[in-house]
């Protein structure tokens, strides 16, 4: 009789029988997925833990869900983006602002290989499977305006073809819509760290989210002693400061600072404290 | 010498058909009766045949197309041809009106034997969307006959040639030689069929007859006597031109039908050991000025399928003002080009290449200010602190630049294009201020203290208060 017609009787039995198999023939849904395709680690050890395979899978089309601009969403693919890279480019498709090519330079990415693409919206997609596509690119960041579930997967097989790694910014809203997407993430502000919620892997789902410190320049902020100032805006009447408020901003410790003294008669008005 | 004879007895009809456009079309010659001269195959499967008058031919198959025979413009054919074939030798001789002859003796090794050059140029000859008749001999006529009488072979000419010569019709000594037909018939007259029957004849009596030319052509095509070919220049400039069996009115069609011009700049300029970095395709309309697309490349090229490409992602935007009748390629700044040496390991040459096909593709499609590069600025602006630098092709260099390591405040790496005032809403200064100001030498003074925020959401900001009155908040940026 064969294996298979065997009556198992007892989980321990089930185990044993589960042994003798070729290794990685069996996926059990309670271990992460050791996918055979190209990795990219995400340079942050929490993360990369938690996804199969121990990093971005580099074939694939990946779902950042992200709502707000700045709560760092850019700097978790840093690592992602400084990986040298002999002649091929950083796409970014249809970006919502402008990427700010000093703080670009600043945290180490290669502005000569970003290449930047403002199609109109009907042809943000078309732009963003061509630079997945071509194969000329490290990686491909797309912000897409609305796209169905087809869009998304011939931007996944594009991805797998091309073995580029995409990374789609969607909506939070688009967390409800299905996606062949194997990896989705939701991204949110926790205090001075990014918040990452795995909505989706191939795994079991994760059980509580990650709280990653993305940003470099985090080393001041964070140690912010109570908090910050809290300034009203309205609408109407412009506020301003009071000296006490900047000078509670200024205690901060900070590298470099210009700071406004006390209104100065007009003719000293030039004269600035530089402090360090 | 080895000779190989490219023969095109069906250009009258191909210059039309290979374009791609697959109708029943029959070419007419003659006056005032036009006749039909060569029919395509779906119009022989109607039942039009050559010879046929135009109403007889429009009576049997009323859904035939007509074209009026162009002999310049199978001249021109023939010369791209020409041009084309200079890939496989610089020794090309045109013998109009349908046969290109190469000498490739000297070819042979680059290509491994006269069958693979043979083999070439028939797939090659395909791109082009023209059929030919080949046939390799020792002497540029024997090629030529060969192939007209479809006897011959492409490989090493058999040591038997000469009496395989002998076995050719008599009528193939008309083709392109000095014989007058009138001694043609009087050859025929007396009973002879074959070539090599002529040499049995008595020298004095041809003489006699005025055939001494038919004596001097077979010593030629025997190889007994020299037979100086002129050689063909190709032209300096790329300029030519399909015509389509029909008006078009679609682009994807015109498409296809300028793969075939491609394939034929590429092997002239593969010929010139030069490449293009722009080329002018034009859409030839019946009563309208030619609609110009210009091809640009990003670095001097000569892909056949890159250039046609872009040539496709340039037709597929464009509106077509009226039906397009013919297709011109004019491509007149040949610029030296030197392939770029793969490497051992990996093939950065060929990923260099592909990157700049994508650029090229996207700017062919987006239009060249939906792509963009950037760089940094000196100056502590935040507005002018970057630059687009979109307009050169430049190239993702080799490792990238090193950043200005210096410790600077930070700076976020979302810009906003325009400042937005500031919402009413609470935001939590975190860090600052940092003063900037300047800018009086370009009119765009400022004068801005930058905080640090943390808005909703936990995200941090880049805002600023303007120092001028009225003291307005702005956001300037995000830290993403």
């Amino acid at each position: 009789m064969s294996a298979a017609a065997t009556v198992l009787s007892s989980a321990a039995e089930l185990r044993s029988a589960l042994a003798t198999l070729p290794a990685g023939s069996v996926w059990q849904a309670s271990r992460l997925a050791q996918g055979n395709g190209p990795i990219i680690s995400s340079g942050f050890d929490a993360l990369d833990a938690e996804l199969p395979g121990g990093g971005w899978p580099a074939n694939a089309l990946i779902e950042l869900l992200v709502d707000r601009p700045g709560v760092g969403e850019l700097s978790l693919l840093l690592p992602v983006l400084n990986r040298p890279s002999s002649e091929r480019w950083l796409a970014w498709v249809a970006p919502p602002f402008l990427p700010y090519a000093p703080a670009l330079a600043a945290a180490g990415v290669p502005l000569s290989h970003l290449l930047l693409i403002r199609p109109a919206p009907a042809d943000v997609l078309w732009a963003a499977r061509q630079a997945v596509a071509s194969g000329a690119c490290a990686a491909v960041l797309a912000w897409p305006p609305r796209i169905d579930t087809a869009g998304l997967r011939r931007l996944q097989l594009a991805a797998e073809e091309a073995v580029t790694p995409l990374f789609l910014f969607r909506p939070y809203t688009a967390a409800r819509q299905a996606s062949p997407a194997p990896l989705r993430l939701v991204l949110t502000g926790a205090g001075e760290m990014l918040q990452v919620s795995i909505l989706k892997r191939r795994g079991p789902p994760a059980s509580a989210p990650l709280l990653l410190a993305v940003r470099r320049l985090q080393g001041n902020v964070a140690g912010l002693p109570g908090g910050g100032t809290d300034i009203e805006v309205q609408p109407e009447a412009p506020p301003s400061f009071t000296d006490g408020q900047v000078a509670a901003a200024r205690d901060c410790g900070t590298t470099l600072r210009m700071i406004r003294r006390p209104p100065l008669p007009p003719s000293s008005r030039s004269s600035l404290l530089l402090v360090r | 010498m080895l000779w190989l004879a490219l023969l095109l007895p069906d250009l009258p009809l191909q210059i039309f058909t290979r374009g791609g456009i697959d109708l029943p079309l029959a070419v007419t010659a003659g006056h005032p009766r036009p006749l039909v001269v060569a029919a395509n195959a779906r119009a022989r499967g109607l039942g039009v045949e050559a010879g046929q008058g135009i109403a007889a031919a429009l009576a049997i198959a009323p859904s035939l197309h007509l074209q009026a025979r162009v002999p310049a413009l199978e001249a021109e054919t023939l010369a791209e041809v020409a041009c084309w074939a200079g890939a496989f030798s610089p020794r090309i001789s045109l013998v109009p009106p349908d046969a290109v002859l190469l000498e490739i003796e000297a070819s042979l090794r680059l290509f491994g034997g006269a069958d693979a050059i043979a083999d070439a140029i028939r797939s090659g000859l395909g791109r082009l969307g023209l059929e030919g008749a080949l046939a390799t001999a020792p002497t540029p006529l024997a090629a030529r006959w060969f192939a007209r009488a479809h006897a011959g072979t492409t490989g090493a000419p058999p040591r038997d040639w000469r009496s395989r010569l002998d076995a050719l019709p008599l009528a193939l000594l008309g083709d392109g030689t000095g014989v007058a037909p009138a001694t043609l018939e009087l050859l025929a007259g007396v009973g002879l069929h074959t070539l090599g029957e002529i040499r049995l004849l008595p020298r004095a009596g041809l003489a006699r007859r005025q055939a001494s030319a038919v004596i001097d052509t077979l010593a030629r095509a025997r190889g007994d006597l020299p037979d100086p070919q002129p050689w063909f220049v190709p032209p300096p400039q790329y300029a030519h031109r399909i015509a389509l069996p029909a008006a078009v009115s679609d682009t994807e069609p015109l498409t296809f039908a300028a793969r075939r011009l491609f394939a034929g700049l590429a092997a002239w300029l593969a010929s010139r050991h030069a490449a293009v970095d722009h080329c002018l395709l034009e859409l030839i309309h019946e009563r309208h000025p030619a609609t110009r697309v210009a091809i640009v490349t990003g670095a001097p090229c000569r892909d056949e399928s890159r250039l046609a490409l872009l040539a496709r992602e340039h037709l597929a935007r464009l509106e077509l003002a009226a039906p397009v009748e013919a297709l011109r390629l004019v491509a007149d700044t040949p610029l030296p080009f030197a392939p770029r040496p793969d490497d051992l390991f990996g093939h950065p040459g060929r990923a260099r290449d592909s990157a700049v096909l994508l650029l090229d593709r996207l700017r062919a499609r987006l239009g060249s200010d939906a792509v963009h590069l950037l760089e940094t600025r000196a100056d502590h602006r935040p507005e002018v602190a970057w630059a687009d630098t979109a307009t050169a092709a430049q190239l993702p260099a080799g490792p990238g630049s090193s950043a200005s390591a210096s410790v600077r405040p930070a700076r976020p790496l979302w810009l906003l294009p325009e400042p937005q005032p500031l919402a009413a809403e609470s935001v939590t200064l975190v860090d600052g201020p940092e003063r900037i100001e300047g800018g009086w030498w370009d009119q765009a003074d400022i004068r801005r203290d930058y905080y640090l925020a943390r808005g909703p959401d936990q995200a941090l900001w880049w805002i600023f208060q303007d120092l001028e009155p009225p003291g307005t908040w702005y956001v300037h940026g995000y830290f993403g």
